[in-house]
């Protein structure tokens, strides 16, 4: 006598599986497509290629020495743990005083002394970055003040309107309401 | 490579795609307490979690004097006598590393 025994009848969703799994690799394949565009754009702003930042401040005179200055990012300030919200600057300094600066400092509001002059600015001086502390009781009228130093001793300061700065931030701030 | 290092491999790729954002810049920060009415408590630390012992931390007034030239501890903290004059602390990491607490913003007991 022979014994057969039937094949156990597949699940449903073991069809659908047998079914369609080469179009969902297919697929996991092109998700990743999707957000190229974005990670392109994304390398391009931080290696430099579509210049110093999203938001180029300009030209910005320091005593006898200039830098050109940009928000790396036209956003508000990011959160950085308990150090509060951080804005990234980029800065390049002028060709005749790459030799002569020594550090290059930022802050909001004027700085009580060289020690305290704020963030350095620290990498390459065609491309150095800083990032910037925003307290969040900061006056929508603050300043944002650069410092800086040369090898020789000498020090020069200069300011510009927060607004001008990063008008990205003064929107952040007028959201928070003004803390007291 | 053996097969018996493939899933090795791809936790640590996966590990290190998840911890890439920390190679981040850590910035200083520096957090001031009245413990009483005559003593401040400041501890000092930076973003990345890492604490600051012997860190300079110094209580300067509004003239520019240093007042009480300090150091933090072990524990990262240190302790002082509020100063008559009006001042401001200054943790200082090196330059362009540097946290100011205004009197005005040091948290009363």
């Amino acid at each position: 006598m022979s014994k057969t025994t039937a094949a156990p009848q597949p699940s449903r969703l073991n069809v659908l599986w047998h079914k369609w799994r080469f179009h969902l690799n297919i697929l996991l394949l092109l998700i990743p497509l999707g957000f190229m565009p974005k990670y392109f754009t994304n390398a391009a702003l931080i290696r430099g290629d579509t210049g110093l930042g999203e938001h180029e401040i300009g030209e910005i005179q320091v005593g006898p020495w200039s830098l050109r200055l940009a928000e790396l990012r036209d956003e508000a300030p990011r959160r950085d743990g308990a150090t509060g919200h951080v804005k990234a600057f980029n800065a390049a300094l002028c060709d005749a005083c790459i030799e002569q600066v020594k550090a290059t400092y930022l802050r909001i509001g004027k700085p009580r002394s060289l020690r305290a002059a704020g963030v350095i600015f620290f990498g390459t001086p065609y491309r150095m970055g800083a990032s910037l502390p925003v307290p969040e009781k900061t006056q929508a009228d603050a300043e944002l003040w650069i410092t800086m130093e040369g090898w020789d001793g000498a020090m020069h300061q200069a300011a510009i309107p927060l607004s001008q700065a990063s008008p990205a931030t003064i929107a952040w701030l007028n959201k928070q309401g003004g803390k007291p | 490579m053996s097969n018996a290092f493939r899933p090795l491999c791809a936790a640590l790729l996966v590990l290190c795609t998840g911890f890439s954002a920390s190679a981040m810049a850590h910035n200083p920060m520096c957090e001031c307490k009245a413990i009483d009415a005559e003593q401040i408590k400041c501890t000092g630390g930076f973003s990345d979690g890492s604490s600051a012992p012997g860190v300079t931390l110094d209580v300067i007034g509004y003239d520019e004097t240093i007042l009480l030239p300090g150091k933090l501890g072990a524990d990262s903290t240190l302790i002082f006598k509020k100063p008559a004059a009006e001042f401001y602390v200054l943790f200082d990491a090196g330059p362009g590393h540097v946290v100011e607490i205004d009197q005005a913003d040091i948290e009363a007991p």
